[in-house]
C-alpha cells in the first residue's frame, strides 16, 4: 500500500512538473490595441481591431513566437478609445502601466497617436500607427534614442509618396478614357485637419503631373453636396478628385453624377467592392483608390487571400476595410524582430531590428522597409472602372516618386 | 444664370428635409413641451429601417410607410416610458434625450454595424429643363413635404383636435377641466412628430447615405429651424427651413464653401436676436405641463 501511495505521489509530481513545463512553453506576449469601436471613427477603428485579431490568430495557430528558447502566444488587450483623445490616453496608460504590454497598435488619427506616443515612449513600448500625417513630427531628433518617437513606427507611407503614387495612377488610367488629355483638376476635400494636410500634398502631386489645380473644401459631415458640386460644375473641371474621406465621397459622387459636374472623376478611399455593391454606374470615366490596397479588386493573390480570411472572421465590408492592411503586416514584422533579438526586454534592439528588416508582407509586392524616420514606403493601388459598368476594373500600382514634388516640403 | 437656378432648385429639396425635421421638433418642443434631443436619432432609425426593408426587397414607398410606423411606435414607447416622467422637469427630459440618442446610435451599430448605409435612387430619373438638372426623387421629396405641411397646418389650425391641442397648450388646467385629455394630446403630438422623423429619415436615405451618427448632425438644424420660425408654429418651420436651405445653397455656391454651415447658423443667431419669438411667433417652449 505504501509503495502504491509513493508511486502515486511520484506520478502526480511528474504530471505537475510536466504541466508546469507545458504552461511555460506557452508564455504570453501582451500586445495592446487602441482603436475606435464606437464614436465617429468606428469605421476605421474596427478595421484595426479586425486586422489585429487576424494576425494574432494566424501567429498563434502557427505555433507562436520563439523568443530566447521560449514560445510566446500573443494575447491582445483591445481598448475602445470611443473616438475620444482622453479615453485614448487613459487606455494607453492602462495598457502600459497596469497590463504591461510590449507594443501597442493604433490609432485612427494623428492627434490620438501622438498623445499615445508620449506614454509609450516613456515606458519603451513600441507603437505602430497608420497615420501618414505622423511625418510632420517624425524627424532626426524625435526618432533618435531618447527621442519621444523612438519607439513609434508610421505604418502608412509618407503623404507625398502616397499622393505621388496616387496622382500618377489616376492620370495614367483616366487619360486614355477621356476625349482630350485632362488639364484642369479640382480637388474636393473635407475641411478638417486631416483633409487640409492630405490635400496640400495631393495638390502638389497633381501639379507635378502638369495639372492646373483648384481646391474646394467642404465642411466635415456634409451630406448635401449639390450646392458645392454645382459651383464646381461652373468652374469647368476636367477631373474632380474626391479626396480623402471615403464615406463623404460615396455621398457626394452620386450627386455629382446626377448634376453632370465633370467629364471624369477620381474617388479616393472608395473600394471597387463598395462601388460594385452599391451598383454605382457612370458613363464618365471613374478612377478609385484605396488606402492602401483594394479588397474589391485585389491586385495579387496574397491580398485576395488576406481579405478572404479577414472577412471570414466577421469584419464588415466597408469603404475603410482596406485600412486594416496598414496594421496587419507589422504584427509579423514585430514578431520576427523579437525572434531575432531573442528577448522581450530589449525594446531598443527590437527597434534596431525592425529598422534593418526587409519584410515581404501582404500590402506590397515590394518588401516593406522603414526609413530612418520610422516611416514605411509602399505604393497605393488605383483602379479605373469601365464606363457604364459597376464591376469591370483595371488596376494600376504606380510606385511612389523618389522625392517630394516641387513646393512640397515632404514630411 | 443656369448655375444660379440650379442652386435654387438644389436648395428647395434640402430645405424640404430640414422642414420635416423642423416640424417634428417644433411640435414636440413647442407644443408638447419636451426637448427631445434624440429626435435626430429617430430620423436616423427611420432611415435605417428603410435601408433594411429596401435591402430585403421591399418597395421604397412601402418601406417608407414601414419606417413611419416603426418610428411612430418608438416615439410612443419613448414618450410613455421616459418623457412622461419628466414633463414637469423639462431639463431632466433634455438630459434623458441626450442619453437616449447615444443609446440609439449604439443599438443601431450593434444591430446593423457602423458602416454608412445607402439605397439605390428609388426613382432614378433626372430631367434636364433649360440646362438645369432636376432630380426626380428630390422633386418627390419637395411634393411630399408640401403635403405634410398642408396636412399638419390644417390639422392644427382647423380641426377639432387641433383646437383642443391649442387649448391644452394655452391653459392645460382649464383644458383638462373641459374634458380634454391633455396627457393623451402630449403623447399624440410626440408620436406624430416621431412619425415625421421616420418620414424624414426615409426621404433622407433616398437622397443621401446615412450613418448611425447622422442624427446628431441634423438635430442642430432641426432646432435652428423651429426656433427661427417660432416654436410650435408649423408655418414658421417652413419659413425657417426655406431660409436655411437657401442660405446653405447660395453660400456654398457663392461664398466661402468651407463656411457653409456657419452662414446658416449666423443667420439663425441674427434672427433670434432681432426676433426672439421667431419670425412668425410661437410658444415659449418647454414648461411644466400639469
Amino acid at each position: 500500500m505504501r509503495n502504491l501511495l509513493w508511486s502515486a505521489t511520484l506520478a502526480t509530481s511528474a504530471l505537475v512538473a510536466l504541466s508546469t513545463h507545458l504552461v511555460r512553453a506557452d508564455e504570453e506576449l501582451k500586445i495592446g490595441v487602441v482603436a475606435a469601436e464606437s464614436g465617429s471613427f468606428v469605421s476605421a477603428g474596427n478595421t484595426i481591431v479586425a486586422a489585429a485579431n487576424l494576425a494574432t490568430k494566424q501567429i498563434n495557430e502557427a505555433g507562436g513566437i520563439k523568443i530566447g528558447g521560449k514560445t510566446y502566444k500573443i494575447k491582445l488587450y483591445i481598448r475602445d478609445n470611443r473616438t475620444d483623445v482622453n479615453v485614448t490616453i487613459a487606455a494607453a496608460r492602462e495598457l502600459v502601466d497596469d497590463i504591461g504590454v510590449k507594443a501597442i497598435w493604433g490609432t485612427e488619427t494623428l492627434d490620438f497617436s501622438v498623445s499615445m506616443a508620449k506614454i509609450t515612449a516613456a515606458a519603451k513600448v513600441l507603437q505602430f500607427s497608420g497615420n501618414s500625417s505622423l511625418g510632420a513630427v517624425l524627424d532626426d531628433k524625435s526618432v533618435a534614442p531618447g527621442g519621444w518617437l523612438h519607439y513609434t513606427f508610421q505604418t502608412e507611407p509618407q503623404e507625398w509618396q502616397r499622393s505621388g503614387s496616387t496622382a500618377k495612377g489616376v492620370l495614367t488610367l483616366l487619360t486614355p478614357l477621356m476625349p482630350h488629355p485632362p488639364k484642369h483638376s479640382i480637388v474636393f476635400v473635407g475641411n478638417d485637419a486631416t483633409g487640409q494636410y492630405l490635400s496640400s500634398h495631393y495638390v502638389k502631386a497633381l501639379e507635378a503631373e502638369g495639372q492646373q489645380v483648384d481646391l474646394v473644401k467642404y465642411p466635415p459631415d456634409t451630406t448635401d453636396f449639390s450646392p458645392l458640386l454645382t459651383r464646381i460644375k461652373g468652374m469647368n473641371p476636367d477631373i474632380v478628385h474626391f479626396w480623402y474621406n471615403g464615406d463623404s465621397t460615396l455621398t457626394a459622387f452620386p450627386q455629382a453624377l446626377k448634376l453632370d459636374v465633370a467629364p471624369a472623376y477620381f474617388l479616393f478611399g472608395v473600394d471597387p467592392g463598395i462601388y460594385q455593391e452599391r451598383q454605382l454606374k457612370s458613363d464618365k470615366p471613374v478612377a478609385l483608390s484605396c488606402v492602401p490596397v483594394c479588397w474589391g479588386a485585389a491586385p495579387n493573390p496574397a491580398v485576395q487571400d488576406y481579405f478572404k480570411k479577414y472577412f471570414e472572421l466577421g469584419a464588415a465590408k466597408g469603404p475603410q476595410s482596406s485600412v486594416s492592411l496598414l496594421y496587419y503586416d507589422y504584427f509579423f514584422m514585430y514578431a520576427k524582430a523579437l525572434e531575432e533579438v531573442g528577448s522581450l526586454d530589449n525594446p531598443d534592439a527590437v527597434v534596431d531590428a525592425i529598422l534593418k528588416m526587409k519584410y515581404q508582407g501582404v500590402v506590397s509586392p515590394v518588401p516593406l522597409t522603414f526609413n530612418p524616420h520610422h516611416q514605411v514606403t509602399f505604393a497605393t493601388e488605383v483602379s479605373a472602372v469601365q464606363p457604364g459598368t459597376s464591376d469591370q476594373f483595371k488596376a494600376a500600382v504606380e510606385q511612389p516618386p523618389a522625392a517630394p514634388p516641387p513646393g512640397d516640403p515632404g514630411g | 444664370m443656369q448655375i444660379f437656378i440650379q442652386q435654387l432648385v438644389n436648395s428647395l429639396s434640402v430645405a424640404s428635409v430640414t422642414i420635416l425635421i423642423g416640424i417634428g421638433i417644433t411640435l414636440i418642443f413647442g407644443l408638447a413641451g419636451i426637448v427631445n434631443f434624440a429626435h435626430g436619432e429617430f430620423l436616423m432609425v427611420g432611415g435605417m429601417i428603410t435601408w433594411f426593408l429596401v435591402n430585403s426587397g421591399v418597395n421604397f414607398f412601402v418601406a417608407l410607410a414601414g419606417a413611419m410606423i416603426f418610428v411612430g411606435a418608438l416615439g410612443f414607447v419613448a414618450e410613455r416610458g421616459l418623457f412622461r416622467f419628466t414633463l414637469d422637469r423639462p431639463m431632466n427630459g433634455f438630459i434623458m434625450s441626450i442619453g437616449l440618442s447615444v443609446i440609439l446610435q449604439h443599438l443601431v451599430i450593434r444591430v446593423f454595424n457602423e458602416v454608412q448605409k445607402t439605397i439605390p435612387d428609388p426613382v432614378g430619373k433626372v430631367w434636364l429643363v433649360g440646362g438645369v438638372n432636376i432630380i426626380a426623387m428630390r422633386a418627390i421629396v419637395v411634393g411630399l413635404t408640401a403635403a405634410v405641411v398642408a396636412i399638419t397646418y390644417f390639422g392644427i389650425s382647423r380641426s377639432r383636435y387641433g383646437m383642443a391641442l391649442r387649448a391644452s397648450i394655452a391653459d392645460p388646467d382649464t383644458a383638462a377641466l373641459m374634458g380634454i385629455p391633455v396627457r393623451r394630446y402630449v403623447t399624440g403630438v410626440f408620436v406624430y412628430g416621431s412619425v415625421l422623423a421616420g418620414l424624414g429619415g426615409s426621404l433622407m436615405i433616398a437622397l443621401f447615405p446615412i450613418t448611425p451618427f447622422t442624427g446628431s448632425v441634423v438635430i442642430i438644424r432641426g432646432f435652428a429651424v423651429s426656433l427661427i420660425g417660432g416654436l410650435g408654429n408649423v408655418g414658421g418651420a417652413v419659413v425657417g427651413g426655406l431660409i436655411l436651405g437657401l442660405v446653405d445653397g447660395l453660400s456654398a455656391g457663392y461664398g466661402l464653401p468651407e463656411w457653409t454651415d456657419a452662414y446658416a447658423l449666423v443667420v439663425m443667431i441674427v434672427i433670434l436676436i432681432v426676433r426672439p419669438q421667431g419670425l412668425l411667433g410661437g410658444t415659449l417652449g418647454p414648461r411644466a405641463t400639469g
